[in-house]
């Protein structure tokens, strides 16, 4: 086991190392390689993680809560990189120097990506997810247009400050943990959990806040996610998928970690109505910013922050069923947002315009781009069969077990709404008859297939039949959450 | 004839001596937050931030000498090597490089017509309200965050609690920085010393923090530094200004 | 060890002292400030011998102004007058009339005096003269709360507001003076005085330059006696402010504490040396400093404000 996490620390690194100096083609194949290899990784400490937790060299402990994440980052890595392959090859930068930033970039933002779940204490965790910030904001800058330049710029200052208060949140839990353990303790997430009741409550609280303010500024929560949208839709196709499937995913993880102490210091009614408020407003706004949107990037974007919220109303409910719902839904929001994010880059570089308005008949020009993205979509909009619907189903019940009707009410009609909102502006992108001059058709590169119909068999597990393995995690993770049994 | 005697009940005792130069090192952290809210030139501005960053290497170095604390040595140095050497190095070299510090100060922007648009050096003009109400508005959220954080009760074991108040203060006062200043530069000095105020809040409450963490904060910090250097860069070649106010074309 | 003086002829020594060594303190900045520049500069009795000049010339007033414009002059040197009986110019007892007003009574006198000095102004219809007047009067719409603020920093710390009892508290400990309330309420202060007394970075104090006047633009009409008055209140009030800044919030030190004839000599040399001393200080600062534009003096009176504001902060919070 030690192993393996010590390999999913250093081989994204190391390629990241080896794009410096290897030539375009080997940078290429390096990336695909790792990305795939690290998810086959990820997938080997299931069973592990399934039973209990995975402690090594004093700073890493991997238990079922951290893989469920690590899953969901691991597979988008590989999906993205074998994606990233077909996606330069079919672009127009002939540029050397783009095509290795690109690699050198993304192979850090995932090692980071990868490394945060994996950390042992929060003040490491902090700085993980501090990394990821600064080499994403350069990938959004990588594009070099106005528009990139400009997202870039309010995307690190927005996160940075977020993450400046979420540094104050280590700080004041820091304080608290302090107070019970002694100066000398080392911010251990262990620690502090096994110190739960002792800790001191206005600190907790204070951090508590901090840290789904500091971290929810990257995790898209109304109102600090302002950001979202234009980093979103101005970085190079890929590295949205990766923002939104995986970035989001591991900020929300920082926030549940936090959750845990908090519930464990102040019991569950505090942290679940903090959750509660950011993840109604955040599902809200998304769903009236969907409506009437131009930018197709923007579109899913949004969607990325419906989603969000949804996470944190199950996080808020409580509920076991909600709790693996919630879960569930991280791995299956991945994938579909990653398949979204990865059928509208086919789209947008084969008709060459991200406007909704000026994009039509991706189902003429692509065969398989066009009714996989609309897949994906449905994915997405939670239709059964697909992995989403079971969790939001999950969520729901969850809900309703926990005797929140209204909010379920709520969320019910906000999914719903949502949905409508995505399905129509898509549906006119890829059915509406193409007018005029129309590009030959076919796929640019099969590279950026295989990757979105893998999502979709993913899908299609999650939603049918997760595996057993999967429920067992599923359920050792909940039980961590839940705080009653920890 | 003494007139020390007769004074009312309702005086402040003084702190103690430690406890006044504390607050007094705190104070002046909060005094270099406003300058930089207020400051016009590029140059100033990294230099009020070097010397903000001074003064709370100066602080470590108070509370390691009395508590007994000997990391907190090491802290402060590397935290004075990084924030009051390296960081405003590159951030002049990345201003140099794009050539907006070594000329002469620019005359403000919207002061003479003629050259508002033109000074690419200038961050003056770039205040979205006027003095008097952008003080008094840094000001109020200061004393916001002063009173809550008092009110909130956590005691430092070190540090006497003013400082904490203070250190809140100053982090407020830097998003109020980042939000009414509007220039690439500005912004960054408001991230960086956002970041200068929760370093003050974690040497009050938080003195113990592991070194090895604490390194890891500052060399986060200069990552985020180089990061922000870059890019304000790019911004400058494609703007051909500091300025953020035509930072508008992604809405919705 | 001689007898000890009348307590009535103290209290008058404080006046006297202010009134004769004011010119003399303005003489030291110039002095300084010159030799700064690398000038050999005027003599530091060059005031004495102005005023002297001023007094044996003929004094003119402005067709169509009124009797306001002949009598502020006598009624501010009269308010400048006043206020050395107020604060610890020599001892740091309290004199008898010291017990006639607060630190806010000698506000309000030495604001009198400048509000009259303001109505002359008006009173002679000359634009440079109204200018100043208009200006002096909006700035110090900021710079008086400033003051109040420091009046309410002296009264949290003390629980009055008499400057004797704030020159006492600083000398009982070293604790009183690194307190952040302390040094905040007299770096306000100090930079209310420099506004006060016309000072870089404000205004320039020795130029012809008639657009960025304040203070010295106000008694542009007057001439002969009047004016000599009018130049030797301004020395007075600058020393004035210089005393209650050194002895009741910086160095309250080497004041007379019995009534004795040595002890107030030598509290006469001590004040006379500290004003010097912090004459040179502001010199240096004149020459440092570049003067701010018009529009930027609110900045500047705004950075005081902060700081007396602050002062109050920390207090309430229990950490000034």
């Amino acid at each position: 086991m030690h192993v393996i996490l010590l390999l999913l620390l250093t081989l994204p690194l190391a390629a990241a190392i080896a794009c410096l100096r290897v030539p375009a083609n080997a940078a290429r194949l390096v990336s695909a390689l790792t990305g795939v290899v690290s998810f086959a990784l990820v997938l080997a400490l299931v069973p592990a993680a399934a039973h209990g937790t995975v402690s090594y060299l004093r700073f890493l402990r991997v238990d079922a809560l951290s893989v469920v994440f690590l899953l969901a980052t691991g597979f988008l890595y590989g999906a993205v990189a074998v994606y990233s392959v077909g996606y330069l090859k079919a672009g127009q930068q002939p540029h050397a120097r783009y095509s290795r930033r690109f690699w050198i970039g993304l192979n850090i933002f995932a090692w980071a990506m990868l490394a945060a779940p994996m950390m042992s204490n929060l003040g490491l965790l902090w700085v993980a997810i501090e990394v990821t910030t600064v080499v994403s904001a350069l990938l959004v800058a990588i594009e070099d247009t106005d528009g990139a330049a400009e997202a870039a710029w309010k995307y690190v200052l927005l996160a940075s400050a977020g993450l400046a208060l979420a540094l104050l949140a280590t700080v004041f839990i820091y304080y608290a943990g302090a107070h019970v353990l002694g100066q000398s303790y080392d911010l251990g997430f262990s620690q502090l959990l096994a110190a739960g009741p002792r800790l001191p409550h206005a600190a907790v609280e204070l951090a508590f806040v901090l840290a789904v303010l500091g971290f929810g500024t990257k995790t898209g929560l109304v109102p600090v996610h302002t950001w979202l949208p234009d980093a979103h839709s101005e970085a190079p196709t890929p590295v949205s998928a990766l923002l939104s499937g995986s970035l989001l995913a591991v900020s929300f993880y920082a926030i549940l970690r936090y959750y845990q102490v908090a519930v464990a210091a102040l019991g569950s009614r505090y942290p679940r109505n903090v959750l509660l408020v950011f993840g109604v407003a955040s599902l809200l706004l998304a769903m009236v910013y969907l409506f009437g949107q131009r930018d197709i990037k923007r579109l899913l974007a949004y969607s990325s922050v419906e989603h969000m919220g949804i996470l944190a109303i199950g996080v808020s409910f409580g509920a076991p069923g909600a709790l693996a719902g919630v879960l569930l839904h991280v791995l299956g929001h991945a994938a579909a947002k990653g398949n979204a994010f990865m059928g509208a880059g086919v789209l947008v570089r084969k008709l060459g315009s991200k406007r909704i308005t000026a994009i039509r008949g991706g189902l003429d020009v692509l065969p398989w781009s066009g009714p996989l993205f609309i897949l994906a979509i449905f994915a997405l909009g939670a239709m059964p069969p697909f992995g989403l619907f079971r969790s939001e189903f999950e969520i729901v019940a969850g809900g309703l077990d926990s005797r929140s009707y209204a909010v379920a009410a709520i969320l019910v009609v906000g999914v719903t709404a949502a949905f409508l909102g995505l399905a129509g502006s898509v549906t006119r992108v890829v059915m509406l008859p193409l007018a005029g001059s129309a590009p030959a058709r076919g796929e640019p590169s099969g590279w950026m297939v295989v990757p979105v119909v893998v999502g979709v068999l993913a899908l299609l597990l999650l939603g049918l039949h997760p595996p057993a393995e999967l429920t067992t995690l599923f359920g050792r993770a909940v039980t961590l959450l839940d705080g009653r049994t920890s | 004839m003494s007139l020390a005697g007769p004074v009312l009940a309702t005086t402040v005792a003084a702190p103690s001596a430690l406890a006044g130069g504390v607050n007094v090192i705190a104070v002046g952290v909060l005094l270099a937050e406003f300058g930089m809210f207020r400051q016009a030139m590029l140059r100033d501005q990294v230099r009020l931030y070097a010397a903000q960053s001074a003064l709370l290497s100066a602080l470590a170095v108070v509370v390691a000498a009395t508590r007994h604390l000997p990391e907190l040595y090491a802290l402060a140095g590397l935290s004075f090597a990084l924030k009051v050497v390296v960081v405003p190095i590159v951030l002049h070299r990345m201003l140099r490089g794009i050539g907006v510090i070594g000329g002469d100060p620019r005359w403000p922007a919207g002061s003479y017509s003629g050259s508002a648009r033109s000074g690419s050096t200038d961050i003056a003009g770039s205040h979205a309200l006027g003095v008097a109400s952008a003080v008094l508005v840094a000001i109020a959220v200061a004393a916001f965050g002063f009173f809550t954080v008092a009110a909130l009760g956590l005691a430092s074991p070190v540090l006497p609690a003013t400082a904490l108040s203070v250190s809140v203060a100053v982090i407020l006062v830097a998003f109020v920085l980042m939000i009414v200043r509007r220039d690439v530069v500005s912004q960054a000095i408001g991230f960086l010393s956002l970041e200068n105020g929760v370093s003050l809040t974690a040497l009050v409450v938080a003195a113990g923090l592991p070194l090895i963490l604490e390194i890891a904060f500052l060399f986060d910090l200069l990552v985020a530094a180089v990061v922000f250097g870059l890019l304000i860069r790019v911004h400058h070649g494609r703007a051909e200004s500091m300025s953020t106010a035509d930072l508008t074309s992604l809405r919705g | 060890m001689t007898a000890d003086l009348p307590i009535p002829v103290v209290q008058f020594c404080q006046v006297v002292t202010t009134a004769v060594a004011a010119p003399g303190v303005s003489g030291v900045i110039s002095r300084v400030e010159a030799r700064l520049q690398g000038r050999a500069g005027p003599r530091i009795l060059q005031p004495y011998y102005d005023l002297a000049k001023l007094f044996r010339k003929e004094a003119l007033a402005p067709e169509g102004s009124s009797w306001v414009f002949l009598a502020a002059p006598l009624a501010a040197m009269a308010c400048y007058l006043t206020v050395p009986l107020l604060i610890p110019v020599l001892t740091t007892f309290g004199l008898p009339l010291g017990y006639m007003g607060d630190i806010l009574g000698g506000g309000f006198i030495l604001s009198l005096a400048s509000f009259l000095v303001a109505l002359a102004a008006l009173d002679t219809g000359s634009p440079y003269a109204q200018l100043g007047a208009s200006r002096a009067k909006t700035f110090a719409a900021i710079t008086e709360p400033v003051v109040l603020f420091v009046v309410f920093t002296v009264a949290l710390v003390t629980g009055t507001d008499l400057p004797y009892a704030l020159a006492a508290t600083v000398r009982s400990s070293a604790g009183q003076i690194i307190r952040p309330a302390h040094l905040l309420a007299a770096a306000a202060l100090f930079l209310v005085i420099l506004y006060e007394t016309g000072r870089i970075p404000v205004e320039t104090h020795t130029g012809t330059n008639e657009f960025g006047m304040i203070e010295e633009a106000r008694p542009f009409e007057h001439s002969g006696p009047y004016f000599a008055l009018l130049r030797w209140g301004s020395a007075m009030k600058q020393l004035i402010l210089y005393t209650i800044l050194i002895n009741v919030f910086v160095a309250p030190w080497g004041l007379a504490s019995t009534p004795g004839l040595l002890p107030v000599l030598l509290a006469i040399a001590a004040l006379v040396g500290k004003a010097a001393l912090l004459g040179v200080v502001v010199a240096v600062i004149d020459n440092s400093f570049a003067k701010l534009r018009l529009f930027k003096i609110t900045e500047f009176t705004a950075a005081a404000f902060l700081l007396a504001v602050l002062g109050v902060f920390t207090l309430y919070l229990g950490g000034g």
